[in-house]
């Protein structure tokens, strides 16, 4: 007890000494920076007291004076003498100004809720003074300097006091270590800029506003574009659902012909590059399409509502496939069996064995489709035409009117339906009441469906199937046409001058994706580990934080970036850190979750045993753990790359000429009509994406015996 | 190899479940391990012995008190500082690491040389009886070869102290035994000292100097196994430790080295004073206090006699309840189901305890 209260003492001493020491830094540096801006100001007032007044508004607008001459003229741009008065420093100026003298006020005075230098000075004709003017200077630039210096110095004190006390209090420094980073890494790139954002929508020139509000809110248009998303959301949801639970059905309750090659197929879109299918709709349906103008020669083309379902459903569909796979294959079809034993028809087990027992499966994938879609921005943007949503109303404000805080409102609207979608769809997950799940799953698949149904059904299927393989062979095509649209020649220039123009952008996208990719699995792995395995203070919050990104629309994500990260304390704009950075903490909930799942694996006493042979966390992290999840490891990793490397909607407003992003390129190729550079380009990253993950499902395959090893 | 000893005083961990009630799951508990002693916390689940053990290894904090290890308080030294080693009820094995790499990684923390640990490794495995195992993965050998490796494991390190949290618990009975004895060769041949957690009383009775018995996070009795066994001082601890009968006694003098009581009419002169001061006591027999005599102040009705060979078990209804008897072969042919007996007890080795 003795010991811990010296160490209580111990610490409270040096974090005084601490503070003085930083207090008196802080002092100094404002002191100096004072002296100097005064000086400036002098220097100034210097060149100001020497104009005709009649110039002076004219030449200085920012200066506001007052000049009184000694024959009883008076002049002022602005009442300010009263203000001026209650300084206590007042008559040493006026007696300064009589010697000729030119005087600061060592204080500063406010007027129109800004602060002003004030600077007595003479006003002389022939080496003789005539009259005395006080002219104020702004000082909002030093009292911004002076705040930045404050934050700093707060920042320094607190990671001081952080540092130290883990230090001397911690018997585990190196966890509260990794700990502290994490939530300050969590609070600052997730928390900070969306508090920043709904700030920015409430401020206005330093006070509070709901100007923004009220226009977003009630603007025709605005409103249009929140039903227009709204509307498509409920649509694509609906289509992809209902595509989706087909092919479940298909894969999972009958045996029809290339089961493997459709489930390989459906996977493709879900890491194809975000306008790879957009092109080639526009390709084969747009106003120069090939089916639309040269075969069928129509005056319809595919931009707005039509074509965004379709794009979007062709996009999203997989996404409840695979949602309803997993649900499918956990109703165990003994039931089904069962129920058509006891004398059910096909139709009739349909309707009351299989459909009640997938329908929270169903509601589930409808939410996640309907998030996946409102928070959509790539085809929208490419196919919307006239038909605005939300996410681009939001990106046009930002880039083409350039009204940050519409755009704020805008994408935050957006949040409301997706983060809303997003908990209830986790809230039906969570619980699973509804599915069986026996312990003996019967290999047998019971056909209940008839044999003509299938037949139809299948075929629904295969047309979907060539639907989307056409859609890819399209792309590729594409890369050799000379001209498409107008002139159908085969050619390899495209190639050529695709990998000329658009090489800056594959180097860039490439190196930030790579850079981002092993910081976002370690990272992901160690918060897994810390949720997992250590107690710590805030451990939900930190958990809630985490899981933030996965409900938070990329355009709301980019847009809060550039207006925290534009201004002190933590300028970003135009680096290429603000771009990782996103990346990162945007798939840091797949991450953190596949870690976390793969954590929950693991018998803890395997941790413990290392402990107990000498190892601290940070080597039992490195040689044990990190090993034994190298699957979700992995994974994290490859799902970083690829999402980073086919990222749009967040990245749109962070990308600067230094750092290009591959999908703007073919965002602009295609907009100039360019459309083979526009197919090169996305058929590369096609193949990119799919090497990484051929790559990595290697990887992963050599190392899934130890999963089987592990209890 | 290093002789420490171990003491723990007032230990109390308070845990919050989940409705944030406090649970007292160790309370205020104090022992002490002298050096090279084979140490057992015993006691039924939800004990705390567990929790005392994670305690001492590092993995849990108290919640009061203080653990001292040769004199030092160890409190605030995490669990890697605590030159302590431990073997897991689940083994905790390396899965991806061969068994040599397992036993060695304890090696490797404290930078020893890659020839020293090498012959380290292969003279701990001769220790533990399995040679030549160093390349083959964990996943290839059996539940008691795997026990055997993290006790290898544990060892080659020399630690301070050796700690088993049930090691024996996920192995079947026949290895259990074998395992049994062997911790107990190994231990005595290292000299190491080592705590053992079980709540199986064979395990503790045939391992231990000293077994600590627990229960509701509390101490009941510190004792060696014939102390224990022999000499509980209270019913739990009669109970616990194997089969007991009480009768309600009247003390009716305390003597110097003696006790006198009386069960039904008849008075005993039991050699050995009543535990703890109390109102009404009962005397504790074990089977082998008991025996079928003609002139026993207890009566009874034979109910069941089971044949065992050597020996046989004569279950007895009595006023007090059934009372089991082992007879040594040969036995009375007359004793048969149904009979009327009378028992007696052998005052010598029976004991007054607390009702």
């Amino acid at each position: 007890m003795e010991q811990r209260n010296w160490k209580i003492i111990k610490f409270l001493v040096v974090a005084l000494i601490a503070f003085l020491v930083l207090f008196w830094v802080r002092k100094t540096i404002r002191n100096e920076f004072s002296r100097l801006f005064r000086e400036n100001s002098l220097n100034l007032a210097y060149s100001v007291s020497a104009i005709e007044p009649e110039l002076l508004t004219e030449r200085f607008p920012e200066i506001l004076y007052y000049i009184s001459y000694f024959d009883g003229i008076e002049l002022q741009n602005r009442p300010i003498l009263d203000v001026v008065k209650s300084l206590p420093d007042y008559e040493y100026g006026i007696e300064n100004v009589l010697y000729e003298e030119f005087y600061i006020s060592q204080k500063t005075v406010k007027i129109d809720e800004k602060q002003y230098f004030v600077i007595f000075s003479p006003i002389t004709k022939d080496y003789e003074v005539m009259g005395i003017m006080i002219q104020l200077h702004a000082a909002e630039n030093v009292l911004k300097l002076f705040r930045t210096v404050d934050i700093i110095f707060l920042i320094v004190f607190l990671i001081f006091i952080a540092v130290f006390s883990i230090s001397t209090f911690s018997i585990d420094p190196v966890t509260a270590y990794a700990t502290i980073i994490t939530f300050a890494i969590v609070l600052t790139f997730i928390l900070y800029p969306l508090y920043e954002a709904v700030r920015m929508t409430f401020m206005r020139t330093g006070t509070f506003t709901t100007k923004v509000w009220k226009t977003v809110l009630t603007e025709r248009a605005y409103l249009k574009s929140f039903s227009n998303s709204i509307l498509l959301g409920t649509l694509t949801a609906t289509l992809s659902t209902v595509i989706g639970f087909l092919f479940a059905f298909m894969v999972t309750r009958t045996n029809f012909k290339g089961k493997k090659f459709v489930s390989f197929m459906v996977n493709l879109p879900l890491i194809s590059p975000p306008f790879s299918l957009t092109l080639s709709l526009i390709l084969l349906f747009g106003s120069n399409g090939l089916i639309t103008k040269q075969i069928l020669n129509l005056n319809w083309d595919i931009y707005g509502l039509d074509g965004l379902i379709i794009a979007q459903t062709m996009g999203m569909f997989p996404i409840a496939y695979l949602t309803m796979v997993g649900v499918l294959e956990s109703i165990d079809s003994t039931l089904e069996e069962a129920a058509m034993n006891l004398g059910a028809s096909r139709w009739k087990v349909f309707r009351t064995v299989t459909l009640p027992l997938s329908a929270p499966g169903l509601l589930s994938s409808w939410l996640l489709v309907f998030t996946n879609s409102i928070a959509d921005f790539a085809n929208p943007l490419m196919l919307g035409g006239k038909f605005n949503v939300l996410s681009v109303t939001a990106y046009l404000e930002v880039s083409g009117m350039n009204r940050l805080d519409r755009g704020a409102a805008l994408s935050l609207l957006l949040l409301l339906p997706t983060m809303t979608a997003f908990y209830l769809q986790r809230y039906i997950t969570s619980k699973k009441s509804y599915v069986t799940v026996s312990g003996k799953p019967s290999g047998r698949i019971v056909e209940i469906v008839s044999p003509s149904l299938k037949k139809t059904l299948s075929i629904i299927v295969y047309l979907i199937v060539a639907f989307l393989i056409g859609l890819y062979s399209t792309i590729f095509m594409g890369c050799f046409v000379k001209n498409w649209g107008i002139d159908y020649t085969f050619t390899l220039s495209n190639i050529v001058e695709a990998l000329q123009r658009g090489r800056k952008a594959l180097v860039d996208t490439t190196f930030l994706a790579a850079v981002a990719m092993p910081i976002a699995g370690i990272f992901s792995m160690i918060i897994a580990f810390l949720i997992v395995r250590k107690k710590f203070p805030g451990k939900k919050l930190l958990q809630g934080l985490v899981l933030l990104p996965f409900s938070i629309p990329g355009t709301l994500l980019g847009i809060s970036y550039v207006i925290a990260f534009n201004k002190p304390p933590i300028m970003l704009v135009g680096t290429a850190a603000i771009i990782i950075i996103n990346f990162i903490i945007r798939e840091l909930p797949v991450g953190v979750e596949g870690g976390v799942a793969a954590l929950k694996q693991i018998d803890p006493s395997i941790e413990e045993a290392a402990q107990n042979l000498g190892a601290p966390p940070q080597t039992v992290f490195s040689t044990i753990v990190l090993p034994l999840i190298r699957p979700a490891f992995i994974s994290s990793m490859s799902y970083t790359f690829v999402r980073a490397m086919t990222a749009v909607s967040a990245v749109v407003f962070l990308i600067s000429p230094r750092w290009y992003h591959v999908s703007m390129q073919i965002y602009n190729f295609s907009e100039n009509l360019k459309f083979g550079l526009a197919s090169v380009l996305s058929a590369l990253l096609i193949i990119i994406v799919l090497s990484v993950f051929g790559i990595l499902r290697v990887v992963v395959k050599r190392s899934e015996y130890l999963q089987k090893t592990i209890i | 190899m290093k002789q420490v000893s171990l003491k723990i005083v007032n230990i109390t961990k308070i845990f919050k479940d989940f409705k944030n009630n406090e649970i007292r799951a160790v309370d205020n508990i104090s022992f002490e391990i002298i050096p090279g002693e084979f140490v057992t916390l015993l006691g039924p689940s939800g004990c705390g012995k567990t929790t005392t053990l994670r305690m001492i290894a590092g993995f849990e904090k108290p919640t009061e008190g203080k653990i001292f290890i040769n004199d030092i308080n160890v409190v605030e030294i995490p669990p890697w500082k605590r030159d302590i080693a431990m073997v897991f009820q689940s083994y905790g094995l390396f899965p991806h690491m061969s068994v040599g790499e397992n036993i060695a990684y304890g090696l490797k923390m404290r930078k020893i040389q890659k020839e020293e640990s090498q012959k380290k490794v292969k003279e701990i495995l001769r220790i533990v009886g399995l040679e030549g195992f160093e390349d083959r993965p964990p996943s290839s050998l059996s539940g008691g070869q795997q026990q055997r490796i993290a006790l290898a494991r544990a060892l080659v390190i020399e630690p301070s102290v050796l700690l088993f949290d049930e090691p024996l618990s996920n192995l079947d009975a026949l290895l259990r035994e074998q395992m049994r004895i062997e911790i107990k060769r190994i231990q005595k041949e290292v000299g190491i000292t080592a705590i053992y957690v079980t709540h199986d009383r064979t395990e503790a009775l045939t391992l231990s100097d000293k077994i600590v018995l627990m229960k509701d996070g509390k101490i009941e009795q510190i004792g060696n196994p014939e102390d224990v066994y022999e000499k509980p001082v209270n019913k739990f601890v009669g109970e616990f430790m194997g089969k007991i009968f009480f009768f309600p006694i009247q003390v009716l003098d305390i003597l110097e080295k003696e006790t006198l009581v009386r069960l039904k009419d008849r008075v005993y002169k039991i050699p050995s004073l009543p535990t703890d001061k109390a109102d009404n006591y009962v005397l504790g027999c074990r089977t082998e206090a008991l025996k079928i005599s003609s002139d026993g102040p207890i009566e009874g009705k034979i109910k069941t006699i089971v044949y065992l060979g050597e020996s046989s078990e004569y279950y007895i209804d009595t006023e007090y309840g059934e009372i089991m008897i082992r007879v040594l072969s040969p036995f009375d042919k007359n004793l048969s189901e149904g009979k009327s007996v009378k028992i007696d007890l052998v005052p010598e080795i029976a004991k007054i305890i607390p009702d």
